[in-house]
């Protein structure tokens, strides 16, 4: 065995070659021979160190390991469905759902989840972005940690204690108040998002409440990555004779985006995801909605609703946990994309 | 083409919190020349420096008094605009600091600042303040790599072409070379010679050598007082401060 071979951690040659995935299994292959190898033949202290690194790869395993293990659940929960004759895969585009007469079409979940999560993104993102510059470039020091300090107090603040003020404060005011004034200005009227009649439960609702309940994380993520942007950016900007706000918008926005893409990441796991708030302001009537104001049923709503009734029916069941896999997928398509955009911010920028 | 322009400084003292650190200081610093100012760490020659272009007015605690006059105008008074007169002040810092955006974009960066959005002269001014730089022909094929993948020497001397951007008569430059190789370090000398044609150069450092080879005039500031200010070659030869003498001949510092 060929010790140096071990030592080996920089395969450039090994990417320029034409078959990459050849040399992924090589590479693969090759790491774990050389970590038996080390197994075996490690004393004193390297065998301390190898121990250690073994003590942090478990872990690392081990939540693949439960990622793997969910998923493999939801599929063997949801197979029913997904290989019966009124199901199949094509269900995510069916829009009707009716269990007493066994049609299981998802996809209007799938599109109120989208339209909640990107509603509610639409909103927290620019607002919370802008808080956070305001935070980390404008505010003045006394202000700041108490500013920090609220809104980690709002990220703690239990999901069904925003949904019970939505439901009683957002909801009447979108019936009363916004739907009436926009649906008679004449300016707004005609356009079709503001159609339709509004009893206040709705898209609307759901997204803004989302959106709120998004905005602490947006805004502490935001903050501690225009925060660590290092000083010597912003001096080099002032020093051209760029005022605050230009260094602020050219130079720290510019170098934090990869970590504000992390931000995005974190809310938009957590939106897809997020269940009560929700489901008490979005009306969960089905069908899809064509105007802010016409009410919505997200994937987590439908799930709670009905598992209690579904439980003995062996295909309206398996048609929730469905609902789940394609939850779940979501949500990791979601994360992957947005570490796709940060690597690709890093790499344009050379942070890497 | 700018011209460099003349500094005075008429008793600056200033302050972060209670600490003094610059003690009545008054000079001259003449036009297109190298001044080089030398002192042991900790003595003040940074907080100096970002006195003339006020960028320690952004530190919280800083505090001053006296005045300084750049073409004889004071650019502390009430009316003085900061944002043109650090335009007008280049400043290339102790450590290489581009931005983390193209080479190309950490040049435009000054003079779209400035109102400059034509295509074809900003490419002329990446070309010729790289050029002055000596980083043109290194970088001419990638400028749109990032420039933080650059090495460190290349990095200052990208630095040293963006202060050069939007062309100010006058250049600050806190210990350009201090953390690079002495090839690097060389060639952003011999740079800075060359630049002294167009610019007046203020340049710190706390190497005694260096100041000697590159500078026409030096300035010697210890624990915040100017001990001494006279022309390098009298300062080498015949130093009429015992506290110069004891730092050239590296008995203090
Ligand atoms: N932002 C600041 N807040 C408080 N004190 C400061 C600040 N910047 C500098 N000082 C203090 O001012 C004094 C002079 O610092 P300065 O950076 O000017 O030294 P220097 O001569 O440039 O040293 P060096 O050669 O190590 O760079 C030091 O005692 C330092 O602690
Ligand atoms: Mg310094």
């Amino acid at each position: 065995m060929d010790r140096t071979n071990c030592n080996d951690k920089s395969p450039d040659e090994a990417v320029r070659r034409p078959n990459r995935l050849r040399d992924r299994i090589h590479s693969l292959k090759n790491s774990i021979r050389c970590f038996i190898h080390e197994a075996r033949t490690a004393r004193g202290g390297a065998r301390v160190d190898f121990l250690g690194r073994l003590g942090l790869f478990i872990p690392a395993v081990v939540s693949i390991g439960i990622i793997i293990l969910v998923l493999t659940f939801l599929w063997y929960e949801s197979t029913p469905i997904l290989t019966s004759p009124e199901g199949g895969p094509g269900i995510i585009f069916e829009t009707t759902w009716d269990p007493n007469r066994d049609m299981y079409g998802i996809a209007v979940f799938i599109a109120g989840s989208f339209m909640c999560t990107f509603l509610a993104i639409g909103i927290a993102v620019p607002l919370g972005i802008g808080a956070a510059i305001f935070l980390s470039e404008f505010c003045p020091h006394t202000l700041q940690s108490v500013i920090r300090t609220i809104v980690e107090m709002m990220a703690a603040i239990p999901s069904i204690v925003y949904g019970l003020w939505a439901y009683v404060v957002l909801v009447p005011f979108i019936k009363y108040e916004f739907a009436p004034a926009v649906q008679s200005n004449p300016l707004t009227a005609w356009m079709p998002w503001f159609g339709g009649s509004s009893n206040g439960l709705g898209l609307l609702a759901g997204g803004v409440i989302l959106a709120i309940m998004l905005l602490p994380t947006v805004v502490a993520v935001s903050d501690d990555a225009l925060r660590s942007v290092p000083k010597s950016y912003r001096e080099a900007s002032l020093a051209l004779g760029a005022t605050t706000s230009e260094t602020a918008r050219s130079v720290v926005l510019s170098a934090a985006i990869p970590g504000i893409g992390a931000a995005v990441i974190l809310s938009l796991g957590r939106a897809v995801g997020e269940t009560m708030a929700v489901l008490m302001v979005t009306g969960n009537s089905l069908q899809i909605a064509y105007s802010l104001f016409d009410p919505v049923y997200v994937m987590t709503s439908i799930i709670t609703n009905q598992l209690g009734y579904a439980y003995t029916f062996d295909l309206w069941r398996s048609a929730l946990f469905a609902v789940a896999l394609v939850l779940m997928l979501m949500s990791i398509l979601f994360t992957g994309a947005a570490k796709l955009i940060v690597k690709w911010g890093m790499k344009t920028r050379g942070m890497e | 083409m700018a011209k460099g322009t003349t500094i005075e400084v008429k008793n600056l003292n200033t302050w972060f919190g209670r600490k003094h650190i610059l003690k009545d200081i008054s000079c001259y610093f003449e036009d297109n020349c190298v001044t080089g100012v030398m002192g042991p760490s900790g003595c003040g020659k940074s907080t100096w420096l970002r006195t003339i272009n006020r960028l320690n007015d952004t530190v919280g605690s800083f505090r001053m008094t006296g005045e300084i006059f750049i073409e004889g105008k004071d650019i502390y008074a009430p009316t003085a605009d900061v944002y043109s007169l650090r335009r007008r002040v280049g400043m290339v810092f102790q450590r290489p600091n581009p931005f983390p955006m193209s080479i190309k974009d950490n040049i435009t960066f000054g003079p779209k600042l400035h109102g400059i959005n034509d295509g074809d002269e900003l490419d002329e001014i990446v070309e010729t303040t790289l050029k002055k730089a000596a980083l043109w022909d290194e970088v001419k094929d990638n400028l749109e790599q990032p420039g933080t993948t650059l090495s460190g020497g290349q990095q200052q001397r990208l630095c040293i072409a963006r202060a050069l951007s939007v062309d100010p008569p006058v250049l600050l430059m806190d210990e350009p070379v201090s953390s690079l190789d002495p090839l690097s370090a060389s060639k952003i000398e011999d740079l800075i010679v060359e630049l002294k044609k167009d610019y007046t150069i203020i340049l710190v450092t706390h190497n005694v050598q260096q100041a000697f080879r590159v500078s026409d005039r030096a300035a010697f500031l210890y624990l915040g007082e100017l001990v001494e200010f006279d022309k390098t070659a009298k300062i080498a030869e015949a130093p009429s401060d015992p506290r110069t003498e004891a730092f050239i001949t590296g008995r203090i510092g």
